[in-house]
């Protein structure tokens, strides 16, 4: 049946609803595309023949490979406007520096779109707040104090912090340290807000 | 040197630096920790904590920080040996220390610039001072300068000034050695008994409330640390009365803020309250049966391994009027009218059967409409998940879960806890229990000893320096209650367990014999290094308690014997 290949690439972004990139479905559009194509071909020559042989049955059909094309195009837009959505959530969420393992699902186009996106963010901040600019991915909720309690959880070296003293994350230690440092190694997965 | 304010010299030094904290691993120090988190969390002071588990994690943990930290605080750790000399700390180091072990080594006491400790001076120190041991070398200086002084003189009164100066240098040398045997003496007599002072949390809560940021929740871990120092048997009866009064003010210090009548406090609210409480181990969280047959006190007292004392426990029931469908049920559920009169009912019966303290005073903690928990149902859940013996679980996996069940917000740890408990419990009565029951425990003249064989079920459980010790100390008050024998009564203990497998390793433990009026110390931690020495045998004297050590297992019959002789 015509539009079920769109569907698929729209069901696969629907069973990551928590906001994952799955890996970009080069194969399912390809085929999308190609299943466009041969309406089109199918309808150019079915129009051509309606027109100079004034064979009015052929209309439905079509009017048919028409909406058919139409779905399969908002499909196939909606795939790659959500895969942006959630590339533009990530910047926000891992930083500027994607972990590998995220950049294999990203196509060319997405991660020059990514880096795009990453600049104009960059430039936005730099002109808040003065001459400093204004980091405003950090904080996202209001904190509630300065400094946080964070447990490590792997052995993740030496952390150095703004006034230039040095922190060894050793598995298992604890640590009470201000809140911006440690917002990337939780994020990371190195270190757990301990709440008591 | 001792610190005499505990606020202007140890908070406020340390408010505005960053600090490195090195816990040992037991309960009374994880509650000392809490507090002082707590209390750094107050003035944002930054942080970093690393738990320790014997002198050589001790070590480590310091080389590691040494670089970043300048202020470090030892808590249950660090007081009994030469602390500058073992880590060979730079100068500008400081150490501030809090720990129950005693004695304290000398050299700490006397050291006025880098060790500072957070021990009250009256603690029952008996430190000798400090012209006993430390003895200035500007004597021998001035012995060589007459000499020399008298060599430039005239040969007449030369002679005569040589006579004098060798007269008085041979003086001199007979008192030196005077003084040394003396110093020799003070010293062993000083260092010979190993025994705890006040808990380390309660020193921290008094520090709290100094600063007037004491809570319900520091009150409460400095209870726990306080119980915990009772249930392992560190401190005298009398210490434990005279702390628990302490307690008791600052309980009704803050429970009289919460009198009115207007305002009562929601069921939430955390409230602790002294209770006469029996001595039966987590009875309310398990069955009054279980927990009857599991308690040291009163498995001991009816002698449960026996035939005999099964029948007595079963009159004991009947005489209180307790039917035995109702006993061997959970405790929450258990029938409203028997709960009501429970401690009154069992205290009369207990009198009757020669348990005259079935009763002791203790706290307890109540908030939201189920938690209800003694401070040694705490004590025993923390300790059971401090010495979980899990597979894949580090040291330092079990501190922090052990050190998140103190937190109240952490209660289904501190339920698996309980649990862990129950099965410890159980297990240390068994093997108590077949202990007694096969003559496993043998008197070697100066003191009784057992050996838990490798095959022992639950084996692996007293791997560990706490069980081990708990085990210790219900087997001996077991075999005390069993043996007719009045010479062995008054005989310690030692036991000796495999702890590691693989390296051929045993952990042996030794306690003082058990008596009503014990003063709790210990002489095994020096017997033990002297009894290694002399035999060479291969020993690893670990733990911060010093009676507790690990033994190659091929060593151990020469060890044993080089004890006999020591002690006999």
């Amino acid at each position: 049946m015509f539009c079920e290949k769109a569907i698929e690439l729209i069901r696969e972004l629907q069973r990551m609803s928590d906001g994952q990139l799955p890996a970009f479905n080069e194969d399912g559009l390809r085929q999308v595309l190609q299943e466009m194509e041969a309406l089109y071909e199918q309808n150019q020559s079915d129009v051509n023949e309606a027109k100079s042989e004034g064979r009015a049955e052929l209309i439905p059909s079509i009017k048919l490979r028409h909406c058919c094309l139409l779905r399969n195009q908002r499909c196939v837009t909606a795939y790659l406007y959500d895969r942006l959505l959630r590339i533009r959530a990530l910047r926000w969420e891992y930083g500027s520096v994607l972990p590998p393992n995220i950049r294999f699902h990203m196509c060319a186009e997405e991660l020059q779109w990514f880096g795009q996106y990453k600049k104009s963010l960059a430039s936005f901040m730099r002109s808040l707040g003065g001459e400093e600019g204004l980091d405003i991915t950090q904080d996202m909720k209001p904190p509630k104090s300065l400094y946080i309690e964070v447990r490590c959880l792997k052995d993740h070296g030496e952390f150095e912090i703004d006034d230039g003293t040095v922190i060894l994350l050793k598995k298992n230690s604890q640590h009470f340290l201000p809140r911006w440092k440690c917002e990337q190694l939780i994020r990371q997965g190195v270190l757990e807000h301990v709440v008591s | 040197m001792f610190i005499s304010d505990i606020r202007k010299e140890f908070y406020e030094v340390v408010a505005n630096q960053r600090v490195a904290l090195l816990v040992s691993s037991d309960i009374d120090a994880l509650c000392a920790c809490k507090i002082l988190q707590a209390l750094f969390h107050c003035d944002q002071v930054q942080y970093t904590l690393v738990p320790v588990t014997g002198w050589q994690d001790l070590g480590t943990a310091f080389l590691e920080h040494k670089e970043q930290f300048r202020y470090f605080v030892l808590i249950n750790c660090g007081a009994n040996v030469d602390l500058l000399e073992m880590l060979q700390p730079d100068d500008d180091s400081i150490f501030f220390i809090c720990d129950t072990h005693r004695p304290v080594d000398v050299v700490n006491v006397y050291n006025d610039t880098q060790i500072k400790l957070l021990i009250k001076q009256d603690d029952d120190l008996g430190v000798p001072s400090y012209d006993d041991i430390f003895r200035d070398e500007e004597d021998e200086g001035d012995d060589s300068g007459n000499e020399s002084d008298g060599g430039s003189e005239p040969s007449g009164k030369r002679r005569r000034f040589d006579e004098g100066a060798v007269e008085r240098r041979i003086e001199r040398q007979r008192e030196r050695r005077e003084w040394e045997a003396r110093r020799r003496e003070i010293l062993f007599d000083y260092e010979q008994y190993e025994y705890h002072g006040t808990s380390a949390a309660m020193m921290f809560f008094e520090l709290a409330w100094v600063l007037t940021k004491d809570t319900k929740d520091m009150l409460w871990w400095a209870i726990i640390g306080l119980t915990d120092q009772w249930v392992h048997d560190k401190i005298t009866h009398m210490k434990y009365v005279t702390d628990i009064a302490t307690m008791q003010r600052h309980v009704s210090r803050h429970n009289h803020r919460n009198e009115d009548e207007e305002n009562s406090l929601s069921i939430d609210c955390m409230r602790i309250s002294f209770e006469y409480d029996l001595r039966l181990t987590l009875y309310q969280h398990w069955t009054l049966y279980e927990s009857i047959c599991n308690s040291c006190y009163t498995s001991c007292s009816f002698k449960l391994w026996t035939l005999n004392g099964q029948k007595k426990l079963q009159e004991f029931l009947a005489d209180m009027g307790l039917p035995l469908k109702q006993v061997r049920q959970k405790f929450n559920s258990m029938d409203m009218t028997i709960k009501e009169n429970l401690r009154d009912v069992i205290e009369e019966s207990s009198n009757k059967y020669g348990m005259k303290d079935i009763r002791i005073q203790t706290f307890g903690v109540h908030f939201g409409f189920k938690n209800r928990f003694l401070a040694s149902d705490m004590v025993h859940a923390t300790a059971a998940l401090l010495e979980s013996t899990e597979k894949d679980e580090s040291d330092s996996d079990n501190f922090i879960k052990a050190l998140d069940s103190l937190s109240r917000s952490n209660l289904d740890r501190l339920h698996s806890g309980i649990e862990l408990a129950k099965k410890k419990l159980i297990a240390i009565q068994q093997t108590v229990a077949s202990c007694i029951c096969t003559n496993l425990i043998l008197s070697q003249g100066p003191f009784l000893y057992c050996y838990l064989m490798e095959g022992t079920p639950d084996v692996k459980l007293f791997s560990k320096p706490m069980a081990l010790t708990l085990l210790c100390k219900y087997l001996l008050k077991a075999f005390v209650h069993s043996t007719r024998n009045k010479r062995c009564k008054l005989l310690p203990l030692i036991m000796a367990a495999p702890k590691d497998v693989e390296k051929g390793t045993v952990i042996v433990v030794g306690i003082p014999p058990e008596s009503e009026t014990s003063d709790k110390k210990n002489f095994f931690g020096r017997a033990f290094e002297k009894a290694s020495e002399s035999t060479s045998s291969r020993t690893l004297h670990d733990n911060f308690d010093t009676s507790i050590i690990e033994l190659k297992t091929e060593d151990r019959s020469k060890f044993l014997d080089a004890l006999i002789t020591l002690l006999s």
